[in-house]
């Protein structure tokens, strides 16, 4: 029954969308009338999502796509994150989210009406090629065949509660980008005053934010769950999330010019396409099974050729459109040796470097195989050696962009800074000596150090000091990038001075961890509700009474027979503690600990990025 | 010059789509790499009989014979999936050489798995410390290899085989 909703209000939603785009060139109807068509097909498109979520809950084997991924023993809110545990879910997920957008931009007040239509119409043709993507390749109301009383269960790795939140969020941030890409394209139309841009700046702030949360939530997870000790690995799926990300970063700062009226309006559009672009091209690459890793749920090449199609079709028109239809000429731009205008169009040109880089480094492999038959594969190394010295220009000029004027190279309070930064190499590179001496440790703690030292010299010199909301928005650029500075000291500490230690253990043996002993307690092995769990218990810091408990262990899935590590990690604000359980071998424990110096800094960097991200959307 | 430029996006458009297009439709799968062995001579291995330590297998045994090599173990139950299929090819292919290998597996278990569900092969080398598995690049249980009379490895099989890759890929190679 709720299959027969649920696909139904789906296809619905695909009629409205057809009408409503119809309607631009055949009947034609009032901005009232219009908006709310926009919003039925949304309401109707997450009637669908949760009818697909109730059958899910209730565990509703009827549906073949809650049989094959679900278990009627699973707790609640993996029953309900089940429902984008899967191909067709989270592309329906993905629908729903296109339809979020929709409906809160129709809300949109500020924009000429017949632009806000436009760009609703460009939506309505997003929504329709996806939900003609779902409806045959995909589509999660699919009735079972055969009557069962057992669902087969769900990929046991994706039984996390951060994960459970982590592709809500993340699609968030890659749908957010279509209104984006149609509001751009619209502008490419109609050319109307630059009234647009703001609008965009304001949803491209949001995708931004609901990305950066994805990410970190993903990334997170995978530092906890996976086992290996590292919260980056340079996985395809990470790069290609970090790729729209990047561009987006550069659009939100190319639409900051707009306030010194120096709005470049090629190149915003061209990155409102991209960003889009690239969140399809992800969506591609993961839902076509090209890549594999634990976000590729089912290769079955139809459903590639079909997103592969989608995707050509939304970034080729996007691009040709603007081909064709190049915005008139902006101001010229204010270029000086060092302005607000040159510091930004720097910024613009590494980070769609980088982003290039990256996408080189995803796709290579692709290009190897189908011309070689060999298959490479790029990590690390490379993306470390390309990436990171390419943005490291970019973070130096970071610290002092947002007090850089718009109309010449002068910088105020120029002597604070360089004192400042002089102090500052002198005291990185005296910490540096005595610790083991390390370029790139020094050139990230100089970096990120560098980062927070001059916004905070920037706050207290440019600005009075007030309690308010004003204040707030106007230091937040600053904000922002003290975030950065955080993170970046926390991705220095964590990568460069990581330390390992191996053990091989037997019950009862204490051993030494930065100093501090260690009691290997007891290995425990218990039957919960959907898997067998196996814990080492470890007490950390013996000596002084209140020692910690640490669990580090693995889970055995019996549905899907699946193991999965589960490292146990005692968070410091200055260090993770992370325990790795091996395997036993001559009645020895394998026990892998792991010191992860100032890794809470890369989330608390994250966590401030966000704040300013919201901020910023208030702001204007 | 301005024209190439705003050109560029859509050129490397095509040239993305183009491949994974093509990437697409080769049929590549990313759970089946292509093997670095295949085409290749088979790794030199050693290994002893389940049922007779004295008894030896060596590379040059297998010489001038084709070999069909499947790695398996009784605590892996894909492998008992397959298993049957293995009596069905000795029945059809008497002159291949059904070489099992046991990986990682306590012998009494394996002698109690090949006495309940049969032993389809020629001969059960034991790898107990899994070194041969290494050297053929095993990822996972079940694997299994066609080597030619050449001592070259022309097939390999991630998972258990079934009806249709029997049928449509091992068969013809036969």
């Amino acid at each position: 029954m709720s299959s027969l909703v649920g696909f139904l209000s789906l296809v619905f939603a695909i009629g409205i969308n057809f009408y409503l785009f119809l309607s631009r060139y055949i009947f034609k109807f009032q901005k009232q009338k219009f908006n709310l068509f926009i919003r039925l097909s949304s309401l109707l498109t997450l009637l669908s999502f949760f009818s697909l979520m109730y059958a899910y809950v209730v565990s509703d084997f009827s549906n073949y796509n809650v049989f094959q991924n679900s278990h009627s023993n699973k707790p609640l809110i993996y029953k309900i994150s089940g429902t984008w545990g899967n191909h067709e879910g989270s592309m329906l997920l993905w629908l729903s989210i296109l339809s979020i957008f929709s409906f809160f931009f129709s809300f949109t007040k500020k924009i000429d009406e017949s632009f806000q239509r436009l760009t609703l119409i460009i939506q309505s043709l997003l929504h329709i090629l996806f939900g003609l993507f779902i409806v045959f390749t995909s589509n999660p109301f699919l009735i079972n065949s055969i009557l069962v009383n057992e669902g087969l269960g769900l990929n046991p790795i994706l039984q996390d509660p951060g994960l459970a939140v982590h592709p809500p969020i993340l699609y968030a941030g890659y749908v957010g980008y279509s209104i984006v890409f149609s509001i751009a394209i619209a502008g490419l139309f109609q050319n109307t005053d630059d009234e647009w841009l703001y609008v965009a700046k304001k949803w491209s702030l949001i995708s931004w934010t609901f990305l950066t949360g994805g990410i970190a939530l993903g990334s997170y997870w995978a530092y906890y769950e996976l086992g290996w000790g590292g919260w980056w690995f340079w996985d395809p799926v990470e790069n290609i999330s970090l790729m729209p990300w990047i561009a987006g970063l550069a659009l939100v700062h190319s639409l900051m010019m707009v306030r010194g009226e120096q709005a470049i309006k090629k190149w915003i559009v061209f990155l409102s396409i991209l960003c889009f672009s690239l969140s399809v091209f992800g969506t591609f690459l993961v839902r076509s099974g090209i890549l594999t890793s634990v976000h590729s749920f089912a290769a079955d090449a139809s459903r590639g050729i079909f997103i592969l199609l989608i995707f050509f079709i939304v970034t080729g028109f996007g691009f040709l459109v603007f081909l064709l239809k190049e915005p008139k000429k902006s101001n010229a731009l204010n270029l000086l040796f060092i302005n607000k205008v040159s510091a930004l169009v720097i910024n613009n040109i590494l980070m769609i470097i980088a982003t290039l880089t990256i996408l080189l480094g995803t796709i290579y492999p692709i290009i190897i195989e189908v011309l070689y038959n060999k298959r490479i594969s790029v990590g690390g190394p490379y993306f470390n050696s390309t990436v990171i010295p390419i943005m490291i220009p970019g973070f130096l000029l970071m610290s002092v962009a947002p007090i850089l004027s718009w109309q010449t190279n002068k910088i105020n309070n120029s002597k604070k800074y360089v004192l400042a930064f002089i102090i500052l190499s002198v005291l990185v590179l005296i910490q540096s000596y005595f610790l083991d001496f390390n370029t790139w440790g020094f050139i990230g703690l100089l970096l990120g150090f560098w980062i927070i030292l001059a916004s905070i010299i920037a706050i207290f010199s440019s600005y009075k000091i007030k309690i308010n909301i004003k204040f707030f928005k106007i230091i937040n650029p600053h904000v922002a990038h003290i975030g950065v500075g955080i993170a970046i000291i926390g991705i220095t500490c964590s990568s460069v001075f990581q330390n390992e230690l191996d053990f091989n253990l037997n019950e009862g043996d204490k051993f030494i961890v930065n100093g501090k002993t260690v009691l290997f307690e007891k290995i425990e092995t218990t039957n919960e509700i959907n898997f067998q769990s196996l814990r080492g218990k470890f007490l950390f810091d013996i000596e002084k009474n209140q020692s910690k408990e640490i669990e580090a262990g693995k889970n055995y899935y019996p549905v899907s027979k699946m193991i999965t590590s589960e490292a146990g990690i005692l968070h410091q604000w200055n260090k993770d503690v992370y325990f790795i359980l091996g395997d036993q071998k001559n009645n020895e424990w394998f026990v892998k600990v792991l010191i992860n110096p100032f890794v809470s800094f890369i989330w608390l960097g994250v966590i401030i990025m966000m704040y300013s991200g919201l901020i910023a959307v208030y702001r204007r | 010059m301005n024209r190439i430029f705003i050109l560029t996006p859509l050129i490397v458009l095509l040239v993305i789509c183009i491949f994974s297009l093509v990437y697409l439709l080769s049929g590549k799968d990313p759970n089946k790499p292509p093997s670095a062995l295949l085409n290749k001579n088979v790794p030199i291995f050693e290994s002893s009989s389940l049922y007779n330590s004295k008894d030896i297998i060596k590379t040059k045994d297998i010489k001038n014979k084709k070999t069909l090599i499947n790695f398996f173990a009784s605590w892996c139950s894909p492998c008992k999936i397959e298993h049957p299929l293995f009596f069905e090819i000795q029945k059809k292919y008497p002159e291949l050489y059904l070489l099992g290998f046991n990986h990682k597996d306590p012998p009494s278990d394996a002698k109690k798995y090949l006495e309940d569900d049969g032993n389809p092969y020629d001969f059960v080398g034991v790898d107990s410390d899994g070194l041969i598995a290494l050297e053929f690049g095993v990822f996972g249980l079940p694997e299994t290899y066609l080597i030619n009379e050449n001592g070259k490895i022309i097939y390999k099989f991630m998972g258990p085989i079934t009806m249709d890759i029997l049928k449509n890929e091992i068969e013809p190679l036969l």
